[in-house]
């Protein structure tokens, strides 16, 4: 089950047995664990590209799971964070998922919900990992296109014919053609939608700026 | 002890500030009231004088109108015997001349003013003659100024007045009443008033003068006053140190009563913490073990290593609950009972609580069924159980109105123990709860811990005594604390 590729679970707590029992519970459902006793040397060493989620204990001594939180926002750190507790007061649990934390559980913590929140949040880091990786590939396409071949590719994402941006721009449909033919090109795009879907979201963002 | 001198001369100071203006404004009404006086008894002066002077003109016309006739006759001659002022009366005849020329001239004078004039005037001897003239003859007064003043009616006493009255006339002057003597510039307030008497023919100008000194204020007043304030002061000051020390006492005890609850919050905290972690452990591995004993082909030695952490973490959890009984328990608690005399003990709970009995209109009974007796108890556990029950039962009364609470403490014994029952009037306790009263953080009462009675039971039976709780037949609880009698009845 442990393939070495699989996601990894970042558990932070001072106290050993918790620690060590908590890990033995969540490899049961085949996640790979890291346990950290000093949230210190977590902070400092732990691979910040890995796909997981972050277990994290609020009450330990010298710096507290809050303030820990708030680092790795600070860091952005992308992985989902759990926060554990053993006596929650409503303040907390606000100021936990203010700071954005992805889950606030309380001590003792009953095996289902501690997996499920832990798949969850896995689940949901490697769709993020996925989303921002693709927006990467568009964006670095994006940025091939010439200034013509952006202006083209906003007035079709706006709906207008090749005839209508040829009128707009003052040129004859054909270059408009053949514009367009070298934006699906350089953007390794088939289909007219699939243009639409992945790259009106950049024009906007272009036109914005 | 600076703070306080510091006060102290705030005290002082508001002291010297206060009798300072009491005193300007009692001076005040002094001077006040003595110019008022001062100025009343001027014009009186001014006008018992014209009256006088006035007087002199109307004798010399009657006596020209009376004119002539008999020579032998001349009325002039009994004016000194009608008027004490009229020293001496001269006529001129048609043919006869003025012993002096200073008369001659007076009466040309008055000739050509057409009213009596004065002449001789010598105000050191305070005399002085008035000249009229007239057909055939012409007439002169001579007027002692000491005579004409009208005593009888004189507003002030002359002889100790300290108002000074004079009469000027140009440069000279004559002294009325000498009054208290003082020279310009004196420390002190000075009033005057000038004012011309009232005829024409003798022009005297009427002064007078009070001098006030500092010596003449009214001092006494201005003392009592001043004591009067330092009283008051005195008594201010002592009701803010009241106030203040009440208010110290009352934030002390609320200091005491927050630093109780957050000790306790933090008692509450550290335990859950010491606790949880155990129980977190626990059941991770507990859950982990039955996860890997239902896989298929179960690792069988990963499950037993959990149940053993399993094990260990009860046994740590354990510890922490042990660990924190023997740092509650107080050690020796069961040596200390003894001979106490349980009516006693009552009242002086009773008397502790007296604010609270107050506050809630409560008025206890306490009644002793047969003989006095004494109980084995713990004085201070006895103490805090009746003070715990007490306060139970008329925080159970506040529920009811004011008419229908009603606090009794009722003692009797049997052969072998003494037995205290507190009854109240209150709601009583609901069944399904009766069996749970003493149990730890069982409270029927919003925001209540639930310690109280449990500490009571618990204190009960370190001593060796019995709590019990039941409802009265009509209305309210009644809790009974059952004691072995300290020697048992015959």
């Amino acid at each position: 089950m442990t393939a070495p590729l699989s996601p990894l679970i970042h558990l932070i707590d001072d106290d050993e047995a918790v620690r060590s029992s908590l890990a033995l519970l969540i490899s049961t459902v085949g996640l790979r664990v890291q346990p950290w006793a000093d949230p210190q040397t977590f902070l400092k060493t732990f691979d910040r590209e890995s796909i997981g989620a972050i277990v994290l204990d609020v009450r330990m001594p010298g710096i507290s799971g809050l303030t820990v939180l708030d680092m790795l926002k600070e860091q952005k750190v992308d992985q989902p964070v759990i926060m554990l507790t053993g006596h929650g007061t409503i303040d907390m649990c606000r100021r936990a998922f203010k700071s954005g934390a992805a889950e606030f559980l309380e001590k003792p913590v009953d095996d289902e919900r501690l997996l499920e929140a832990l798949q969850t949040s896995v689940r949901q880091h490697v769709q993020s990992r996925q989303r921002n990786q693709a927006d990467r590939v568009t964006r670095q396409r994006y940025a091939q296109l010439s200034e013509r071949e952006r202006e083209v590719l906003g007035l079709i994402v706006s709906g207008l014919t090749n005839k209508e941006i040829g009128r707009a721009l003052n040129v004859s449909p054909r270059t408009i053609e053949t514009h367009r033919a070298n934006l699906f090109a350089k953007l390794e795009i088939d289909a007219l939608a699939q243009l639409v879907r992945q790259y009106a979201a950049l024009v906007d963002e272009d036109t914005a700026a | 002890m600076f703070a306080h001198l510091q006060r102290l001369r705030l005290w002082l100071l508001a002291w010297a500030a206060l009798s300072l203006l009491s005193g300007m404004y009692i001076a005040r009404g002094e001077l006040t009231r003595q110019q008022d006086v001062f100025d009343t008894n001027a014009r009186i002066v001014h006008r018992l004088l014209s009256q006088q002077v006035v007087q002199h003109d109307a004798i010399l016309a009657t006596l020209a109108l009376l004119h002539g006739g008999n020579a032998a006759d001349r009325p002039e001659q009994r004016l000194p015997a009608l008027y004490g002022q009229i020293a001496a009366a001269a006529h001129r005849g048609a043919n006869e001349t003025w012993p002096s020329p200073e008369l001659a001239n007076a009466e040309a004078e008055s000739l050509r003013l057409k009213r009596a004039v004065l002449a001789d005037v010598d105000l050191q001897k305070g005399t002085y003659q008035l000249v009229l003239a007239a057909q055939p003859d012409s007439y002169a007064l001579t007027i002692a100024l000491r005579n004409m003043v009208p005593w009888a009616e004189w507003p002030m006493k002359p002889d100790t007045s300290p108002v000074q009255v004079r009469l000027d006339l140009g440069a000279k002057t004559y002294t009325v009443q000498a009054g208290r003597p003082f020279a310009m510039g004196d420390a002190g307030w000075t009033f005057e008033a000038r004012k011309v008497l009232a005829a024409e023919s003798q022009p005297f100008e009427v002064v007078s003068r009070l001098h006030v000194p500092w010596s003449a204020l009214p001092w006494t007043y201005m003392l009592i006053s001043a004591g009067t304030i330092a009283l008051a002061l005195l008594r201010g000051r002592m009701l803010v140190q009241q106030r203040t020390q009440q208010r110290r006492e009352e934030e002390r005890q609320r200091v005491g009563q927050r630093t109780r609850l957050n000790t306790l919050g933090e008692l509450a905290a550290g335990m859950a913490h010491e606790i949880n972690q155990p129980l977190t452990a626990i059941l991770a591995n507990t859950q982990a073990a039955s996860r890997l004993l239902d896989d298929a082909e179960p690792d069988l030695t990963a499950a037993r290593s959990a149940m053993q952490m399993a094990v260990q973490q009860a046994r740590r959890a354990s510890d922490v609950v042990g660990r924190l009984r023997r740092t509650v328990e107080r050690p020796g608690s069961a040596a200390a009972v003894q001979s106490v005399d349980l009516h006693a003990a009552c009242q002086h709970a009773l008397y502790l609580l007296e604010p609270e009995l107050q506050r809630s209109r409560c008025t206890p009974t306490l009644t002793v069924d047969g003989t006095p007796f004494e109980v084995q108890a713990d004085p201070v556990a006895l103490e805090q159980i009746i003070h715990n029950l007490l306060t139970n039962a008329l925080q159970a009364m506040e529920q009811v109105p004011l008419q229908q609470r009603a606090l009794q403490l009722v003692l009797s014994h049997t052969a072998t123990h003494g037995v205290l029952r507190v009854q109240d009037t209150g709601p009583g306790i609901p069944p399904d709860a009766l069996g749970k009263v003493f149990e730890p953080f069982f409270s029927t009462r919003e925001g209540g811990l639930g310690l109280g009675l449990s500490l009571c039971e618990s204190l009960a039976q370190g001593m060796g005594a019995h709590l019990s709780a039941a409802n009265l037949p009509n209305q309210g609880a009644e809790f009974t604390l059952q004691m072995p009698l300290a020697t048992p009845a015959p």
